[in-house]
C-alpha cells in the first residue's frame, strides 16, 4: 500500500513539473489594402510604417476623438470634416476654448503624395505633423504625453496597439496610426478621373469640357504649378494675394525673404468644397479665387513669375468653374471601416 | 524473486527532487575597474559677475530695466579638449536655468587632462531633423522639455523670455515682453571655451566643471547690442536678430 502511495506520489509531482499546455488564439494583424483610382500612381508608404487594418483602424479612431485635445472637444475632424475632403468650413480654424488659428486647415486628400505638410512645409513627415496640432496652443493645446495618458486606458486602443505596433498606446503609435490613417484619404474618384483616366468621355459635360480646355491652356498658364494627378505639384508660390503678408508663408521655414508670401500650391482635387481658400481662408468662392488670378494679383516682390493676368468672357468663367467642380470626388475619401 | 518496485521508484524520487532544486549559487564576479570618469557641469548664471536671481529686476547695457522670467538653451557635441586632441562627452545637453542654475552629470567620460571645451550653442542638424517621439522621458530632447517647434519639426535652440521697462530709472515693474526663441539649423554655432587651467577626469571619480553664463552679457556683444525697444522678438523668422542673440548667448560663456 505504501509503495503505492509512493507511486502516485511521484506521478503527481512528475505531472506538476511539465508545462500546462497553452492555448492561445492570437489575433492576427493584415495589411491594409488601399484602394487606388484610375491614374493614380502608387503611394511611398514608410517601411517603418506599413498600412495595416489595425494601424490605418486605430488612426481613424484617433483621429476623430477630442480627447488628444486639451479639454476634450477638439479632434483632427473638428477642423478636417470628412464631408469636406476633409477640410475646414471657416476662414481660419478653431482650437480649444474658440481660438482663432493662424491659418485655414487644408484639404488632406491624397496628402500620402506630399513631401512636406502645412501650407508652409515645415514638416517633412506625416508622423511629426501629428505633434503639431496637438501641442499648438491655438488648436489642441494638449501635450503629446498629456494627449497620451487621456486615452491610453482605452481596452480597444490597446489591443490594436498591440496588434499593429506591438506595444502599449504612446506617443510613438498616436503619431504613426494617425499618419497611417491620413495616408488613406484618397481622392481620385470624380468625373474628371472618369473622362480623363477612365475613357468615358460622357463624363464630363460641354462646359465642363470647355473648361477643361482653358484650364489646359498657355493663357490660363493653371497647370504650371495644377498639373499631375494631384492637380499640384506641391511647390511653393506666391500668388501675389497681398503687398504685404501677415504670414510669412515659407520663410518662416526656410528664412530665405525670397519666400515671403509663398505657399504650397494645394490641390484642386475636391476644390468646390475646400472652400474658404487660400492660406488665410480670405476668399469665400470659386469665382473670387478665378477672379484674382485673372487680375494677376498684386506686385508683391515674390509674386510668382508663371502668374499673368488674363481675361474671360462671362461663358468662359462659367465654363472654367464648371470644370472645377467636376473636380469632386463621388464617393467618400474615407475608405477605412 | 519477486520485483520490490521501490527499488526504482525512490531512487527515481530523490533524483526528481533533486531536479527541482534550486541553482547552486555561483560566486559573483568582481565588477571591473571603471576605465571611464565622470564629469559634472554646472551652469551658473551671473550678472555683472555676481550670481543672477531669475525674475529680478536689473539694469542692462542700455539702462533699459528688465526683468529675465526664463532661459532654457541646448549644448550639443559637448567635448573635452587637450593639446592631443578631444573626446566626446555628450551629443547634446538641455540646461533650464529656472532654478538660477543648472547641472548635468555625464559619466563614461575619457580619462585625461583638458585644458578646453568645444561645444555648439544649438541641436547639431542630424539629432534637429530626427523624430523628438523616439526621445525617452528625461531626454535633453524629449517633447516635454517643451523646446520642439512642432511647425518646423526642429528644436528651439534658445528660450530667452522676461519683460522690459526702457525707463532706466522707473520704479513700476517692467512689463513689455521680450520673447526671443532661436532655432533651425541656421541658428547652431559651435565655440570653444578656454578652461582657464586644466580639469583632470579620472578613472572611477567625478571632476567638476563650473560654466559661467553672463546674463548681462546675453544683450551685447562688444561689437553689437541687442536693443529691446526694436529687437524683442523672433521665432523662427527675424533672422538677424536671432543670429545676434545667438553671437551674444555663445560669448556669455566662460570659465573662472
Amino acid at each position: 500500500m505504501k509503495t503505492w502511495t509512493i507511486a502516485i506520489l511521484l506521478l503527481v509531482m512528475l505531472g506538476a513539473c511539465r508545462k500546462d499546455p497553452v492555448i492561445v488564439q492570437e489575433e492576427v494583424d493584415g495589411p491594409f489594402l488601399l484602394a487606388l483610382p484610375l491614374g493614380a500612381p502608387s503611394p511611398l508608404i514608410p517601411e517603418n510604417n506599413p498600412l495595416t487594418v489595425a494601424s490605418v483602424t486605430l488612426g481613424k479612431a484617433l483621429f476623430f476623438d477630442p480627447r488628444l485635445s486639451r479639454d476634450g472637444t477638439i479632434s483632427c475632424a473638428s477642423c478636417h470634416f470628412p464631408d469636406r475632403a476633409f477640410s475646414d468650413t471657416v476662414a481660419l480654424s478653431r482650437g480649444v476654448d474658440g481660438l482663432t488659428g493662424m491659418r485655414n486647415a487644408p484639404s488632406l486628400g491624397n496628402v500620402v503624395y506630399h513631401t512636406a505638410m502645412f501650407r508652409d512645409g515645415g514638416v517633412d513627415d506625416l508622423e511629426r505633423q501629428v505633434i503639431a496640432p496637438v501641442e499648438d496652443p491655438v488648436e489642441m493645446d494638449h501635450s503629446l504625453q498629456g494627449a497620451v495618458d487621456a486615452v491610453a486606458n482605452d481596452l480597444e486602443y490597446q489591443r490594436k496597439s498591440q496588434l499593429a505596433y506591438g506595444r502599449p498606446l504612446d506617443a510613438f503609435v498616436i503619431t504613426r496610426a494617425i499618419a497611417s490613417y491620413e495616408r488613406t484619404l484618397i481622392s481620385g474618384w470624380s468625373r474628371y478621373d472618369r473622362y480623363m483616366y477612365g475613357g468615358e468621355l460622357p463624363a464630363l459635360n460641354e462646359s465642363e469640357v470647355r473648361g477643361l480646355a482653358l484650364f489646359n491652356s498657355e493663357l490660363l498658364n493653371c497647370t504650371a504649378c495644377h498639373n499631375g494627378f494631384d492637380l499640384s505639384d506641391h511647390s511653393y508660390q506666391n500668388i501675389g494675394q497681398y503687398l504685404t503678408y501677415a504670414d510669412p508663408g515659407r520663410e518662416r521655414i526656410s528664412l530665405d525673404p525670397g519666400d515671403a508670401g509663398k505657399f504650397k500650391v494645394p490641390s484642386l482635387r475636391n476644390v468646390a468644397m475646400t472652400g474658404p481658400y487660400m492660406h488665410d481662408g480670405a476668399m469665400a468662392t470659386l469665382e473670387e479665387v478665378v477672379d484674382h488670378f485673372a487680375s494677376g494679383g498684386q506686385p508683391h516682390p515674390n509674386r510668382s513669375p508663371l502668374l499673368t493676368n488674363f481675361a474671360l468672357s462671362a461663358e468662359e468663367r462659367t465654363d472654367l468653374i464648371a470644370f472645377l467642380n467636376a473636380l469632386t470626388d463621388e464617393r467618400s475619401l474615407d475608405q477605412v471601416p | 524473486m519477486e520485483f520490490d518496485p521501490r527499488t526504482i521508484l525512490v531512487p527515481l524520487m530523490f533524483l526528481t527532487l533533486v531536479g527541482c532544486g534550486p541553482d547552486e549559487p555561483v560566486e559573483p564576479e568582481p565588477p571591473p575597474a571603471p576605465s571611464t570618469g565622470t564629469l559634472k557641469l554646472v551652469m551658473r548664471p551671473t550678472w555683472n559677475g555676481a550670481p543672477f536671481v531669475m525674475n529680478e529686476i536689473y539694469n542692462n547695457v542700455n539702462d533699459y530695466r528688465v526683468k529675465v522670467e526664463g532661459i532654457k538653451f541646448y549644448l550639443g557635441d559637448v567635448r573635452l579638449l587637450n593639446g592631443s586632441g578631444n573626446t566626446l562627452v555628450k551629443d547634446i545637453a538641455f540646461f533650464d536655468l529656472r532654478y538660477n542654475g543648472d547641472t548635468v552629470t555625464w559619466t563614461g567620460v575619457q580619462p585625461g587632462i583638458w585644458s578646453g571645451l568645444s561645444a555648439g550653442f544649438g541641436v547639431p542638424q542630424a539629432l534637429n531633423d530626427a523624430d523628438p517621439i523616439v526621445y525617452p522621458p528625461g531626454h535633453p530632447l524629449d517633447l516635454a522639455n517643451g523646446s520642439y517647434w512642432t511647425w518646423a519639426t526642429a528644436y528651439r535652440f534658445f528660450q530667452f523670455d522676461g519683460r522690459y521697462d526702457l525707463d532706466g530709472s522707473g520704479t513700476a515693474p517692467p512689463t513689455a515682453p521680450f520673447s526671443m526663441h532661436t532655432g533651425l539649423n541656421a541658428c547652431y554655432q559651435e565655440f570653444n571655451l578656454d578652461l582657464g587651467g586644466d580639469i583632470v577626469v579620472t578613472a572611477g571619480s567625478t571632476s567638476t566643471l563650473v560654466i559661467d553664463m553672463a546674463v548681462d552679457k546675453v544683450f551685447y556683444t562688444a561689437t553689437d547690442t541687442v536693443d529691446l525697444a526694436t529687437e524683442n522678438q523672433t521665432h523662427g523668422t527675424n533672422l538677424p536678430v536671432a543670429l545676434e542673440l545667438t553671437n551674444c548667448a555663445v560669448q556669455s560663456f566662460s570659465v573662472e
